[in-house]
């Protein structure tokens, strides 16, 4: 049968070997190789991109915790301001406690010393004044033996 | 450039163009043509008498021939890029790689921006088309001379100004279309790609129309001798160099296009 354009069915399936040559050729010397590069180059730099992003979230994450610590010393060192204060105070009321308690303590054993000497210079006065009444007898005995000798 | 250099130039240009369009006129009364215009125009169509024998096997078309030269020009190239570029390729493209990951990115973005579900093979086959219908039709402005059965010298055509690749070509693009429709829904797939039952005809004729236009043009001005001159430059480029990329990007489009028409996932409908 003569097709109309001389259309020759051999010559359409040598023209589909050829493409197919040509195709697989194609695909496996260029198409593959340099699309593989173009994707593995892609995947670098998402994967840089992705660091990029990554590296940033952690700052970011450390900013807040920094700033959350922050804010907690903040709190701490006025909690321990107050507690400062507080602790101050008491020991000062303490100390002025123990200083009055000291002074009474020594306001005591002064009166008591005092006490305790002025009796004992009462005593030495009394035994003074015996020991001269007792000379002046003595003398007064003397005086008069004499006389009478 | 000076004003007079240039103009010096220029006036030595259109001496040589007058001289050589003279020299045509003169000498084109000599020469003696074997076919009529109307012979070489329906040869080119028909190809009934010009055939090529194929290492001495069978005679074919001389496209035939020229689709094999292509091949073989266009896969002794890649096999010198594969081997002495690609393993040099840089994360900073150079000027030749950056046009060879154009050229593949064009075909691949091709693929997948019309058949966004499945585009592995598409952009593959698209690739290698729009590769061999670009070169393919470069391939006539180089004029090789091929001997005809007869003894006469015939220079070597477009694969595609052939109706036989043409229809080739149409018809190969029509089964991955169905291919695509049967792997992306089976039998529906192929309901979808039957329903356009004249694409294998629209595009093998679409193509060789385009083509042989351009090779009956061509045909026209080289066979007389006083269009020779200026008018080729203005011919090559309308007729070749923009129907290669025109072609190029018809076919590789339209075959993406339907392609990702009937390979595209339906949902089922609830009852």
């Amino acid at each position: 049968m003569n097709i109309p354009l001389n259309i020759d069915w051999q010559q359409i399936l040598l023209h589909l070997f050829n493409f197919a040559i040509l195709a697989g050729g194609l695909y496996f010397l260029l198409y593959k190789p340099v699309k593989n590069f173009m994707d593995q180059r892609l995947a670098y730099y998402a994967g840089m991109e992705k660091e990029a992003t990554d590296k940033i979230e952690q700052a970011k994450a450390k900013e807040q915790e920094y700033q959350k610590l922050l804010e907690g010393a903040d709190k701490e060192i006025s909690q321990k301001k107050e507690q400062a204060s507080k602790d101050a105070k008491k020991m000062a009321e303490t100390i002025v406690e123990d200083a009055n308690k000291q002074r009474d303590h020594i306001l005591a054993e002064a009166h008591k010393a005092a006490e305790h000497e002025k009796e004992k210079m009462i005593q030495d006065a009394k035994e003074e004044i015996v020991g001269l009444a007792m000379a002046a007898t003595v003398k007064m005995l003397h005086g008069e033996a004499v006389s009478h000798e | 450039m000076g004003k007079k250099k240039r103009a010096t130039a220029l006036a030595i240009w259109l001496c040589v163009v007058l001289i050589l369009l003279v020299c045509g006129l003169v000498t084109g009364g000599s020469t003696v043509k074997h076919e009529s215009i109307k012979e070489v125009m329906r040869d080119a169509v028909l190809h009934e008498s010009n055939k090529i024998s194929l290492l001495g096997i069978v005679d074919v078309n001389p496209a035939l021939i020229s689709a094999f030269t292509v091949t073989g020009i266009v896969l002794f190239i890649a096999a010198c890029i594969r081997i002495f570029v690609i393993p040099k390729f840089q994360y900073v493209p150079g000027k030749f790689q950056l046009l060879l990951e154009q050229m593949v990115g064009f075909f691949d973005n091709l693929a997948r921006t019309n058949s966004p579900h499945r585009n592995k093979f598409l952009g593959a086959y698209v690739f290698a088309a729009g590769v061999y219908i670009f070169i393919g039709t470069l391939f006539e402005l180089f004029g090789l001379q091929g001997i005809t059965t007869e003894g006469m010298s015939i220079a070597l055509p477009a694969p595609l100004s052939d109706i036989n690749a043409a229809i080739s070509l149409g018809c190969l693009s029509y089964l991955v279309i169905l291919s695509g429709g049967i792997a992306g829904n089976g039998l529906r797939g192929v309901g979808n790609t039957l329903k356009d039952f004249s694409l294998p005809i629209s595009m093998s004729f679409r193509l060789f129309g385009a083509l042989l236009s351009g090779l009956l043009v061509t045909e026209l001005v080289y066979y007389y001798i006083q269009l020779s001159f200026i008018l080729p430059v203005v011919v090559g480029i309308m007729f070749t160099l923009l129907h290669a990329l025109i072609q190029t990007y018809v076919l590789t489009m339209l075959t993406a296009l339907f392609y990702g028409e009937v390979s595209e996932p339906h949902e089922k409908t609830k009852k």
